[in-house]
């Protein structure tokens, strides 16, 4: 199993099939991509698949002109082909191939099962239903390939109640518990969209369940289904919050910024627009050093605020005594300050802050890639850094179906005149037919 | 040979504490690892000392912090401050395959556990260290904790509303999500190991740089700014026809999904004659901000006449996009959890039987074999003798060790 991918990457060789869609399935295999691995995105000219090349095929000038990434097109113009030009696609695609098929088709179906012959891994997060239409399941895959490892990522599960709920991921954080912790004190937040950490958590999960399931296959010599349900591995990132429950029948309410433990701590108002100062008092010491820092140092003798259970009952208090200091610093200047007195303390970083950081800078964290139809920008390198292991990344997202000829003809041995059948046939192509 | 699960025959050596760490080699186990715990004697890892403790009485065995993060590992205490238990760690090194710690930079070294002296002793070993900020660069000594770290890590700047100041994510999720990423890195880099037959490797995770790099938006917002030079920030509330946080009988229920679903909204709590009246009938029309006002006397009282679970069901027969808000207690009871058989009840002496979260993935093996069960958190020090032994060492000598205070 050869791949075009660099040779010193400690995953050339192997191929992965990627039914993929949005984030949680795409972010294991960039992960994999990243790391050398062959990922080659399954995808179809017939089929525009919801929230992954875009919120729609075709956006207006009115959708583009919308604040968030999912209307972000390069220069706010979507430009002649809108699906290769969305940011939240190109953000994790890159090192990835695509090829299209159309597997509502028998001829398709054929090509389905030529390419998992040839592939490791084969991983999809759909709808389960979305998948039985197609007839992608364990018993056909390993059929096919009995040495295959499948992954599927279901949102809660293949089986049970919610085996057909299809959700996004803020509403699976509302079933497993976050909204119910996370929060304004005494408020509701807006959940819609904001942070998604259950996608980042599936992708994680799904990329270790790869590798364990790759090392299974190595030494048993037989493939393996393995299941992640996004909400069953999310749960987990709650544990704190569910051993509270289950080891002394608590519920806790969302306090904000504000922590149980230490006090104060919260994000307090910088100078400029949205600037704010993360900041977390996590000892008696630290606490003196702040009441100095910010020019009340009579606080770091007075007995009222000497332990942090005193302070958290005085937390309105001092937290505008915070704010009155750091509403003129600027937020770097304030954390430097802080973090020099040895106080955890941090800027809320915007994307401006991520790109001129200094430390991401010296440590590698940047790549630059350019991309066919969109140009020349900066990529996140890979998820973690070895001393040993040249890091750096191969190309830009795919465009729709750049990879047919590759896949076609070399991969799967089509002639000319195959590949000019299947092209005629809606198969391959790298524009929409819908 | 690996036998039921895919890491039965590693062997990991856990010097991490606190969070991040242990979550990365928890995992690890669930997959079936031996994880060799090395605690600190008399004290051991500090997360035993961290709340929720059973009966809110604090004790080394009695943290359900530290007995969830801390299944099926088994413990030996080692001073590593003395040599001798600095040659114990290395002679522990030869007999595994992954080494994980979370050290501040620099300990390890101290310590004269470097990696350079680790390889030594197995040239084959993965090394992977997880820190707040990473191995080098400008902020490597600095503090951190789980709010700074997910406030520069970069997506807090767009969770929560605009008309507030930014909010973290509940409990520790940056610190486990590190963690997970840990022991992927672990993973990949054994793979490196065993199927290229490479020489070992010093891995270097770090939380910052996991945050950063994090599709929970972070990556998509870093993209989407260099594409329109626009800061994504937060969100005002949803601004569609039904979308929202809604009251109903038994407390929230969060609907969204924009245009494209108002109409199978309005079907869903039995309006679909609403769809015939003028302003309703088109795209346009629903589109104007007046329908959500106008919309909400009709909702309200529908929502307030059911249940989260009943109103899930009906949002899940018309194709509505929403859940509910669920607490911890309903996540418990939660139907489908159960029916999964997600919880897992652990019992220890302590504590007696007690419910934990469960795997965070099922093989599905050919022959139909259950997930093993979960083995509880280690008593401190509860396996010193028995994983020395393990190692040929004998019964004086471990006696040696015990009378040095090095274990």
């Amino acid at each position: 199993m050869v791949s075009n991918n660099s040779k010193s990457l400690p995953l050339d060789g192997l191929r992965i099939l990627d039914l993929t869609v949005v984030w949680a399935g795409p972010y294991a295999t960039q992960i994999f991509g990243d790391w050398g691995a062959e990922i080659i995105r399954v995808e179809s000219i017939k089929h525009f698949p919801a929230t992954t090349r875009g919120m729609v095929m075709r956006p207006t000038k009115e959708m583009v002109s919308q604040k968030g990434s999912l209307s972000a097109y390069p220069d706010r113009d979507p430009g002649e082909r809108p699906w290769n030009r969305t940011a939240s696609f190109n953000a994790h695609a890159r090192n990835k191939k695509s090829m299209t098929v159309d597997m509502t088709k028998p001829e398709g179906q054929k090509v389905f099962d030529e390419l998992l012959k040839i592939s490791d891994v084969v991983i999809e997060n759909n709808v389960p239903v979305s998948m039985d239409r197609i007839n992608v399941n364990w018993e056909r895959v390993s059929n096919v390939n009995p040495k295959i490892v499948m992954l599927r990522m279901p949102g809660f599960g293949l089986d049970g109640p919610y085996e057909d709920y299809r959700t996004f991921g803020s509403h699976m954080a509302g079933v497993v518990g976050h909204y119910s912790v996370m929060g304004y004190q005494g408020e509701l937040a807006d959940m819609t969209g904001n942070t998604l950490t259950a996608d980042a958590a599936g992708g994680a999960g799904a990329a270790l369940a790869l590798a364990a399931g790759i090392r299974y296959r190595n030494h048993n010599d037989k493939g393996i289904f393995i299941e992640i349900a996004t909400a069953e591995n999310f749960a987990n990132y709650l544990g704190d919050h569910i051993l509270n429950y289950t080891v002394n029948n608590r519920l806790a309410s969302p306090m904000g910024n504000r922590d149980i433990s230490n006090a104060p701590q919260g994000v307090y108002q910088c100078t400029g627009e949205d600037r704010w100062i993360a900041i977390s008092i996590n000892s008696d010491k630290q606490w003196k050093s702040l009441c100095n820092l910010i020019g009340s140092p009579e606080l770091a003798k007075d007995s009222e605020y000497s332990n942090a259970a005193q302070r958290r009952s005085l937390h309105d208090t001092i937290d505008q005594l915070i704010e009155a200091w750091s509403k003129g610093m600027d937020a770097h200047k304030a954390m430097r300050a802080l973090q020099a007195e040895g106080i955890p303390a941090g800027v809320v970083m915007n994307e401006q802050d991520a790109f001129s950081d200094p430390h991401l800078e010296e440590n590698g964290f940047w790549e630059t890639l350019e991309g066919d139809e969109t140009g020349k920008y900066q990529y996140a390198s890979t998820l973690w850094k070895t001393v040993l292991t040249d890091r750096s990344h191969k190309r830009a997202a795919p465009r729709l179906g750049e990879d047919n000829e590759y896949v076609y003809k070399e991969l799967l041995g089509f002639d000319e005149d195959k590949y000019a059948e299947f092209e005629a046939a809606g198969h391959i192509g790298m524009d929409y037919d819908i | 040979m690996v036998g039921i699960m895919p890491l039965d025959d590693v062997t990991v050596l856990d010097l991490t504490h606190y969070t991040a760490g242990p979550f990365a080699t928890r995992i690890l186990s669930d997959y079936g690892a031996n994880v060799i715990k090395i605690e600190r004697p008399e004290t051991g890892d500090p997360a035993r000392m961290l709340p929720p403790f059973y009966e809110d009485k604090p004790g080394l065995e009695r943290s359900g912090l530290f007995l969830w993060l801390n299944t099926n590992k088994r413990s030996i205490t080692i001073d590593l401050k003395k040599d001798e238990g600095r040659d114990l760690v290395l002679e522990l090194v030869k007999h595994s395959q992954i080494l994980v710690e979370n050290f501040s930079p620099g300990t390890m070294d101290a310590l004269g556990l470097s990696p350079a002296k680790l390889l030594e002793a197995n040239p084959k070993l993965i090394i992977t260290s997880l820190s707040n900020y990473g191995q080098t660069g400008p902020y490597r000594d600095y503090i951190g904790n789980e709010l700074n770290l997910y406030g520069m890590g970069g997506s807090m700047i767009g969770a929560g509303n605009i008309d507030h100041e930014p909010l973290k994510t509940a409990g520790r999720m940056v610190n486990y999500h590190a963690g997970y990423v840990a022991a992927l890195a672990s993973a990949l880099g054994l793979y490196t190991v065993e199927e290229r037959d490479e020489l070992g490797d010093h891995i270097d995770v770090s939380i910052f740089e996991t945050a950063s790099h994090s599709i929970d938006m972070r990556l998509n917002r870093l993209m989407g700014y260099q594409y329109t030079g626009r800061l994504a920030g937060r969100q005002s509330q949803a601004s569609a026809v039904g979308s929202g946080v809604h009251p109903c009988a038994d407390g929230y229920f969060l609907i969204t999904g924009g245009a494209r679903f108002i109409p199978n909204i309005i079907r869903m709590i039995g309006m679909d004659e609403l769809l015939d009246q003028e302003e309703w009938s088109t795209p346009e029309g629903r589109a104007h901000p007046d329908r959500i006002d106008e919309f909400l006397p009709h909702l309200i009282p529908w929502t307030l006449s059911r249940t989260k679970e009943e109103i899930r069901k009906e949002a899940e027969k018309h194709a509505v996009l929403g859940g509910p808000m669920n607490t911890i207690e309903d996540l418990m009871n939660n139907e489908q959890f159960i029916d999964r058989g997600y919880f897992q009840e652990i019992d220890h002496p302590e504590t007696g039987p007690i419910k934990y979260p469960g795997y965070h993935f099922t093989l599905h093996r050919d022959e139909d074999q259950p997930m093993p069960d979960r083995k509880r958190a280690p008593l401190l020090g509860e396996h010193s003798e028995e994983i020395l032994q393990e190692i040929g060492l004998s019964k004086s000598d471990i006696e040696t060790l015990k009378k040095k205070s090095v274990i």
